[in-house]
């Protein structure tokens, strides 16, 4: 390798750096690289020699693409760990590990790529692992599975699986308890707390429901006969009564509608960060859109857009329990919804299909009606 | 009794029934239930048992005010008032006359019609033009019948009394309900044709039905008030509404084919007008300050329904007709507040929550608030309203009544399967087909719980899974799992269901009365009924009380499952 050589060399490999600057990840296909103005155009023998020696010392990275060949490039320091491999096995091995990046490499894919013996593997594992290159660490997709990965990266959200696990375990308890940190911010926000306080005012005598009447009766007499009779036929306490009773308590009330601040995913995004629920697992907006998601599958929050803003809104609001911190498992969380099928013993039975008159059983016998009916 | 009957005879069978005792158990038992879906209609009409399981207090007739009340079956109905309330039963479409055209299927009717109307064409009907008129002859043929058929109910329509403004004005004249009215009422129109034969509309008290459940459906997702308001614009809505299905037999009349096909609306003041002024519109909803509402969006004008798209709803609130400034883009501006009833206070948003000072509201105060619950309705994922035009409301009742299908499945999975088991099948209708990998990850639940609550799941019918294997040999493990929901089964299921536990509860019926044969033959006695307390023994009563309950029970709940399969079969 002559002075020229090396010096192009240095030069290409700063170009593409800093053609990559933005997008470490970039690939160069051949024609990147003539385009980056180094090479002298149409100097083919030239380029295949540069990208020879960059690849022999492992600055580049050679990727298959569909389209062809192209190359990656690996940052210097990554490049010197290769000097420090002493067998070619490991190399092979930890090219592999290598380029599996963050997702890392199944111990059985190595094998079975680089066909080589079992002990062969282990032992280049072993060497690269007392070198401290390679790490052992295991997926949440499979937990049973020998994977590699090197060990100055952490493995991907997809193998750690992000914010709900803990230890390759699906945290449940943590994923309820943001539910329900969710739930009730949803439900806060997006409804009206009514405290009862107007019952009392309009249950003094001074403020009957009179005032109803007399506005009908004073413009609606002129137009609408109907309405008039009917408030004359019966124009008495029962109006009032059930009113003042339904308020006293404290309910939920829908807002009205145009209503412009139902809490978007990055407000509540900035309300769970605010509220430090979740201190060592950083919540990103894709994972509480992630919760978001399931509260709508479980029906519990809908979703309502108003123009380009999409927010969220519990459903039947005036159903929700009004404490502001309740579980969604708790029993009182809402009332849930029956119909006829969720009452009758038969909804739930596990031998509905075997129901029939003669049969194995029967409704005339049966248990579950015995019990419902007692 | 049942199917229809004379008017003269109507009023002799009631007659008869007041002066009879109540009924006991296996006379309440026999004929009351007529697995009809119309029990709140012939309710009024043939039955005034106390202990009748479906006697549930049902005044509404058609919700314009006209009430036949329960306080009137404890003193001896007057032949007059039987008339009079059949008349309003005829005007409000609930009860109609029958001819004899209604006792052949709408394709004989029509085949025979257009056998008559061929002979019009001795030379066969061929070529565009005479094809065409021989339809449009046809089609008047039908709409004549059609015409012929509601001809009663149009006349006492007309005969001015049965107009609602007209019928509180006699009442108030009366000063009580409408009995004893004498000279020219609908009910002497009935009265001259003594031999008119009435049964009951179905089509007609199925849209009543529908308007009840919708309304009960609205008061569970938005609130009673919203819901009262609801009920209202469905009772006015529906007076021009005659069925819930249509299908290209069905003979209507111009009228009825007008209004199914242009749509028909309401206006704001159309509704206010059939509030009860029990209702006090100004609670409700909630406050909000006024910079976090756009009115533009609230008062947003969908000219449009929106489109059933398979299974799945693409309501208006969609993408689609989001882009400001497109032609649909438009919002009504008589929803902003009239500033000369503020009274002084800082804008409107004082007055939809917590407050009522201001005593005395204003009819256009009050119009106001009334209009706020509508818009919340048309806001609601369900779209309980649509606001068509200014101030004018429709609504679409066939993506609502799927969207309560949906509801009513989804309350069934979530009662037997909980809440994931909810989420999952959630899932599977927004997305198709998952395998099982993606599942558990969208759900958020572990492997083997998802994997649990899908057999649980599939083996309750709920779900299907399709199997792919990826090679030849067809090891499980070497196989695909595609998990899915099919929507259009799983109703069809859940309507046999509930007609299978219907029979279930009956046939238990049965049982129990054979179990309890002692007390049902003492009671069959003709000096026992109406004397049961009196006349049975201390132990034999309880047992007969006992088996009351227990018949209340299973009744209301056929009566349960039977509201389950109007909504999955007839609205």
């Amino acid at each position: 390798m002559d002075d020229e050589t090396a010096a192009l060399k240095e030069q290409l490999y700063a170009a593409c750096e800093e053609a990559c600057s933005s997008d470490p990840d970039r690939l160069f296909t051949q024609e990147d690289l003539t385009a980056l103005d180094v090479i002298p155009p149409k100097d083919i023998k030239k380029l295949l020699l540069l990208i020879q020696i960059l690849t022999n010392e492992r600055l580049f990275a050679p990727v298959h693409l569909h389209s062809g060949l192209a190359w990656r490039l690996r940052p210097k320091t990554e490049a010197d760990k290769y000097k420090q491999l002493s067998s070619h096995d490991q190399v092979l091995v930890y090219e592999i590990i290598d380029a599996a990046g963050a997702e890392g490499a199944w111990q059985q894919d190595i094998k079975r790529r680089l066909n080589i013996q079992d002990n062969t593997l282990r032992k280049a594992l072993k060497e690269l692992e007392t070198k401290r290159l390679v790490v052992q660490f295991t997926t949440v997709e499979n937990i049973s599975k020998k994977m590699w990965i090197k060990a100055n990266i952490k493995p991907s959200s997809r193998a750690t699986g992000g914010p709900w696990y803990t230890d390759q375990f699906l945290d449940e308890a943590f994923i309820e308890a943001l539910q329900s940190v969710v739930m009730s911010f949803i439900k806060n926000r997006g409804s009206y707390l009514s405290k009862g306080e107007r019952s009392a005012r309009s249950m003094s005598p001074v403020m009957p429901k009179k005032g109803v009447i007399n506005g009908a009766a004073s413009e609606a007499a002129m137009k609408s006969k109907k309405r008039t009779a009917d408030a004359i036929s019966k124009d008495d306490a029962p109006a009032a009564a059930p009113a003042a009773s339904k308020s006293r308590k404290t309910i939920r009330l829908p807002l009205p509608a145009g209503y412009m601040e139902y809490p978007t995913t990055e407000e509540i995004t900035a309300g769970i960060q605010a509220a430090e629920v979740a201190k060592g697992q950083p919540l990103k907006q894709e994972h509480v859109q992630e919760l978001i998601n399931i509260l709508v599958w479980d029906n519990r929050v809908e979703e309502i857009r108003m123009g380009s803003r999409v927010g969220y809104r519990a459903v039947r609001i005036s159903k929700q329990n009004p404490s502001l911190y309740s579980k969604p498992g708790d029993d009182d969380f809402w009332e849930p919804r029956h119909n006829g099928l969720t009452t009758v013993p038969c909804g739930k039975c596990p031998v509905f299909d075997l129901c029939e008159e003669g049969g194995p059983v029967w409704a005339g016998g049966c248990e579950y009606f015995d019990q419902w009916l007692a | 009794m049942l199917g229809h009957i004379e008017i003269v005879e109507l009023v002799r069978y009631h007659k008869l029934k007041h002066n009879r005792k109540k009924a006991a158990v296996n006379g309440g038992a026999a004929h009351n239930y007529d697995h009809d879906h119309d029990h709140d209609f012939d309710q009024d009409l043939e039955n005034s048992d106390a202990d009748d399981p479906f006697d549930d207090d049902s005044n509404h007739i058609n919700g314009n005010g006209v009430m036949h009340s329960k306080a009137e079956d404890e003193t001896p109905l007057q032949a007059d008032e039987i008339y009079d309330t059949l008349a309003q039963l005829v005007a409000a479409g609930v009860v109609e006359t029958v001819s004899s055209s209604m006792f052949q299927s709408p394709q004989d009717l029509k085949a025979s019609i257009e056998h008559e109307c061929a002979q019009e064409f001795p030379n066969g009907v061929r070529g565009a033009k005479v094809i065409s008129e021989f339809d449009a002859m046809v089609k008047s043929q039908i709409k004549a019948i059609g015409a012929e058929r509601i001809m009663t109910k149009r006349k006492l329509q007309e005969s001015a009394l049965y107009e609602p403004s007209n019928i509180k004005r006699r009442k108030l004249a009366n000063g009580g309900m409408s009995n004893g009215f004498a000279g020219d009422s609908g009910g002497s129109i009935l009265r001259d044709e003594p031999n008119t034969v009435v049964r009951l509309n179905f089509d007609k008290c199925l849209v009543e039905l529908r308007n009840q459940r919708l309304a009960e459906h609205a008061d569970d997702f938005v609130g009673e008030t919203t819901a009262q308001v609801y009920a209202a614009l469905l009772a006015s809505l529906c007076k021009k509404v005659y069925r819930c299905q249509h299908d290209q037999h069905t003979i209507m009349t111009g009228e009825e084919e007008e209004s199914y096909f242009r749509g028909v609306n309401v206006t704001t003041e159309e509704v206010f007008d059939h509030l009860s002024s029990d209702v006090d519109v100004s609670v409700g909803i909630g406050t909000a300050s006024e910079e976090d509402i756009d009115i533009r969006f609230g008062e947003k004008i969908r000219k449009y329904p929106p489109q059933v798209q398979g299974s799945r709803l693409q309501g208006s609130l969609d993408a689609g007709d989001e882009i400001l400034g497109s032609d649909d883009e438009e919002y009504d501006p008589t929803g902003e507040r009239p500033k000369a009833h503020v009274n002084g206070k800082n804008g409107w948003t004082a007055h939809n929550g917590d407050h009522s000072e201001d005593g005395p509201s204003s009819r256009a105060e009050q119009i106001y608030q009334m209009r706020q619950h509508l818009l919340i309705l048309a806001e609601a994922k369900q779209q309980f309203v649509r606001h068509c035009g200014r101030n004018e409301w429709t609504v679409d009742f066939g993506p609502l009544v799927q969207h309560l299908r949906y509801a009513e499945l989804d309350t069934m999975i979530e009662d037997s399967f909980g809440r994931q088991g909810l989420r999952l099948t959630r899932i599977l209708r927004e997305n198709g087909k998952l395998d099982d990998k993606t599942l558990p990850a969208m759900a958020l639940m572990r492997k083997p719980d998802v994997h649990v609550k899908m057999a649980e799941m599939e083996m309750a019918g709920f779900l299907e899974v399709q199997e792919v294997p990826r090679d030849n040999n067809r090891a499980a493990n070497r196989t695909m799992f595609f998990w899915f929901f099919d929507e259009a089964r799983t109703l069809r299921r859940v309507l046999d269901n509930a007609y299978k536990s219907m029979v279930r509860c009956m046939e238990r019926l049965e049982v129990e009365r054979y179990n309890k044969k002692h007390v049902v033959e003492l009671l069959e006695r003709k000096d026992v009924q109406g004397h049961e307390e009196d006349k049975l023994r201390g132990d034999i009563y309880d047992e007969y009380l006992q088996l009351v309950d227990m018949e209340k029970k299973l009744l209301s709940q056929v009566s349960r499952l039977d509201d389950l399969v109007s909504i999955f079969q007839d609205f």
